[in-house]
């Protein structure tokens, strides 16, 4: 092998390689190739490079989303730096997003130990924590608002019990983004399913070894389970990133009009909503939607970038 | 088995059709017959012997109005003989809420029929949504609409839908509540006229109970509850929404700001985030209408249409309840209310605007609206129905005879739907005592005037 390499050498150095003529056999491979892979190719332009595209091209025109837009280089974005609103949801996504996703990481984490404790009603408490992740986002929304409701809900009442203040979530400005943060931890079950599986694939004899040099189990738990799962805890913080920036649909169900009050609820991608669908300003609502991808793939850059510093790839 | 595998192995090997050229063309075949179905133009099937064309008629509306709906449609095809109408059911949204529709027109899959809410109409013809279909409504049909419904289709001199119900707002007190917290009801009679705001006030604040931590179990008047919206309080108080002559809106009128500052004084009196706790799980999308306040006895008054007097008979039939005048800002001023209402529209894109306009006429005019009216208790929009005894009950009478005939509307206004939602985000921070009214209606005015620049 070693020496061919080395034959090869000088013919590459002297210009380019001739490129080989593909056989027939070759040919007739990459069409079939590609047909049966046609589906998820024209799939991939007509719904995300196309819808892209578009999403730039529309940035900079003026467009109600029926008649034709018309260019006006880049006043959108002007708007923007000036436009309150958009500030003003800018925050409350990055406020929810800032707390959801690292509260979320510690929810999915603790669900996995629990899941992973060897006790003999394992599979009963797996089926418990992992329930509320199955149900749809629609009907846990109304469960969530009976059992916060300020008058008659069992969380309310159980918080003045206990000498705490009976919170008004979503008419209290001040309460609404927390609200919808402590709504996403009952879906934290899809990711402890993840860290469970992260956990099962941490080698026991670690364990072993760290039980007999007498450590116990938080100790076992910082220097052996923490940095074991550290690459699975990256993988969730890009998905909860991901998704956190997206909230859309907890905002149109438990608040009305969506964002209230006082647009204090009211998200990104709920205002890119309005802005197409209530206000035909579609132009605007396109460069708001480029801004948002360019701020989600800075932020997921900065996370990939710090990962560095604590992420173990290492395997045993 | 072996049999045929070998028979079609040799076929394949005689016509020179080998296994890779059969996947091949199995494949293309595939993505032809998908692409046929994803970009074929989209037509009503044909039925041999079928003479009617088809209309595709869209409404958000749910049971039990939507029943009522396809029962005229019902009607209107056995009688019709060139079209038949098919219903389609679209997921509930927020009135200002076009997404179906933008997406329909746009993508060339238009429906025929709309069903609109009227104060959205001038906004979205503005807008290129819907058609004008002046050239098939003459005058002497115009002339027969209640004047403010024929307005609110109304836009640019054109006609834009025609319209189908109307309503009109009233204050609703549970006499059982009034009784047992030790107030005379009587005093609320229709035949006493309207009380003042500050009246309301008084004996709602006497009706409300609180627990020890101040938690609301019952609210004498929830101030912004229900239809007790922006424009309620502002045509109270005789504010005007729309200054034409200069093309600009007008919600910081100091007479709307008065009207805001009575709202903001009467929840900061009743400690506004006490009354937005009570207030706030009932105003999430879709909340059951048994569980309203009203109907469970849970608050004294409520501003509320006539479309009330239906759900107190589904929910809550031996209820006893009375309903009178909107509140006035002082003794002796003459109480006023508005009306909304809901009209038929033809959508860009409509390809049979006749046929649309042949549905909608019968839908809105004397046939639909006879029992439209009769089977949902909303009020008609055409004039001469209003005085028709036969169509109300003594409770509905009221709403049709006496406040509908100087009822306000709000103005047709190309930015009509994000002018709401500018003077719902202000209300919002006046009654949660966020914002002073004057600072919060001069934002609202900002931001819809922005929008409005354009049509000016």
């Amino acid at each position: 092998m070693a020496t061919d390499a080395v034959a090869v050498a000088p013919e590459r150095s002297n210009g380019p390689t001739p490129r080989r003529r593909m056989s027939r056999q070759e040919r007739q491979n990459l069409v079939t190739g590609l047909l049966f892979i046609s589906p998820w190719i024209i799939g991939f332009l007509a719904f995300l490079v196309y819808p892209f595209y578009e999403t730039i091209r529309l940035s900079f025109t003026k467009y109600n989303g029926i008649r034709d837009p018309e260019w006006i280089g880049l006043d959108n974005y002007r708007t923007m730096a000036t436009d309150d609103l958009f500030w003003k949801v800018l925050f409350n996504t990055l406020y929810y997003t800032g707390l959801a996703v690292p509260v979320g990481v510690v929810a999915a984490m603790l669900m996995a130990l629990c899941m992973n404790q060897n006790v003999r009603e394992q599979p009963i408490y797996r089926a418990i924590l992992y329930l509320p992740s199955i149900i749809p986002v629609f009907a846990l929304s109304f469960v969530f608002l009976n059992l916060m409701d300020p008058t008659y809900g069992i969380v309310n009442r159980l918080m003045v019990d206990i000498g705490l203040p009976n919170i008004n979530w979503f008419g209290d400005p001040a309460y609404g983004k927390i609200a919808f943060v402590i709504l996403a931890q009952f879906g934290a079950g899809q990711a402890a399913l993840i860290f469970l599986a992260g956990l099962k694939g941490i080698p026991q004899h670690l364990y072993e070894a760290a039980s007999i040099d007498g450590a116990g189990n938080l100790r076992k738990f910082w220097n052996i389970t923490l940095p074991m799962m550290t690459p699975i805890i990256l993988y969730d913080l890009i998905l909860g990133l991901s998704l956190g920036i997206q909230i859309f649909t907890q905002v149109v169900i438990l608040t009305s009009p969506p964002g209230s009050p006082v647009n204090s609820n009211l998200m990104y991608v709920n205002y890119i909503y309005g802005l197409v669908f209530r206000d035909f300003r579609s132009g605007y609502a396109s460069a708001l939607a480029l801004v948002l991808f360019l701020i989600t793939v800075v932020l997921a850059l900065v996370i990939f970038r710090w990962s560095r510093s604590w992420v173990n790839y290492e395997t045993v | 088995m072996e049999k045929v595998t070998s028979r079609g192995l040799t076929l394949l090997k005689d016509t020179k059709l080998s296994r890779r050229k059969a996947l091949t063309g199995a494949a293309g075949l595939g993505i032809a017959a998908a692409g046929a179905a994803t970009f074929a133009p989209r037509r009503a099937p044909y039925v041999k012997g079928q003479a009617k064309t088809q209309l595709q008629f869209w409404t958000g509306f749910t049971d039990p109005d939507l029943a009522t709906l396809r029962k005229i449609v019902e009607q209107y095809n056995a009688q019709s003989t060139s079209y038949e109408v098919i219903v389609t059911q679209l997921a509930p949204a927020e009135v200002t809420d076009n997404t179906r529709l933008i997406t329909a027109v746009r993508g060339g899959d238009s429906p025929d029929i709309y069903h609109m809410d009227r104060f959205t109409v001038a906004s979205n013809a503005a807008n290129g949504l819907v058609q004008p279909i002046s050239e098939f409504v003459d005058e002497a049909v115009r002339a027969t609409y209640l004047p403010f419904a024929m307005e609110e289709v109304t836009y640019d001199g054109q006609i834009w839908g025609m319209p189908l119900d109307t309503d009109a707002r009233a204050l609703y007190y549970n006499i059982g509540v009034l009784r047992e917290a030790g107030i005379d009801p009587t005093e609320f009679d229709q035949s006493n006229g309207p009380v003042t705001w500050d009246r309301l006030l008084e004996v709602a604040n006497m009706a409300s109970v609180r627990d020890a931590n101040g938690t609301y179990s019952r609210v004498g008047f929830v101030p912004y509850a229900n239809q007790a919206w922006h424009y309620t309080y502002g045509f109270s108080w005789g504010a005007q929404f729309y200054d034409e002559a200069n093309c600009a809106v007008t919600p910081d009128d100091p007479k709307m700001v008065e009207a805001m500052q009575w709202v903001y004084d009467a929840c900061a009196s009743m400690d506004a985030n006490a009354i937005s706790a009570w207030e706030t799980p009932r105003r999430v999308p879709g909340f059951p209408p048994q569980q309203g306040s009203l109907v469970t006895q849970g608050v004294a008054f409520e501003v509320t249409g006539d479309w009330m007097i239906n759900q107190y008979a589904q929910y809550a039939p031996t209820a006893e309840y009375g309903i009178t005048y909107l509140p006035v800002p002082q003794a002796g001023m003459s109480s006023a209310t508005w009306s909304g209402g809901w009209s038929m529209v033809v959508p860009e894109g409509s390809t049979n605007a006749e046929g649309a306009v042949d549905f909608i006429s019968y839908m809105c005019g004397e046939p639909g609206q006879r029992i439209y009216t009769t089977d949902t208790r909303h009020l008609p929009t055409i004039t001469s129905l209003t005085t028709d005894p036969s169509l109300y009950t003594e409770l509905s009478s009221f709403f049709a005879a006496q406040l509908l005939p100087t009822s306000n509307n709000r103005p047709p206004l190309p930015v009509g739907s994000k002018y709401w939602d500018e003077m719902t985000s202000a209300y919002q921070a006046i009654y949660l005592n966020e914002a002073q009214p004057a600072q919060a209606l001069a934002t609202a005015k900002e931001n819809t005037q922005a929008d409005l620049q354009q049509f000016c």
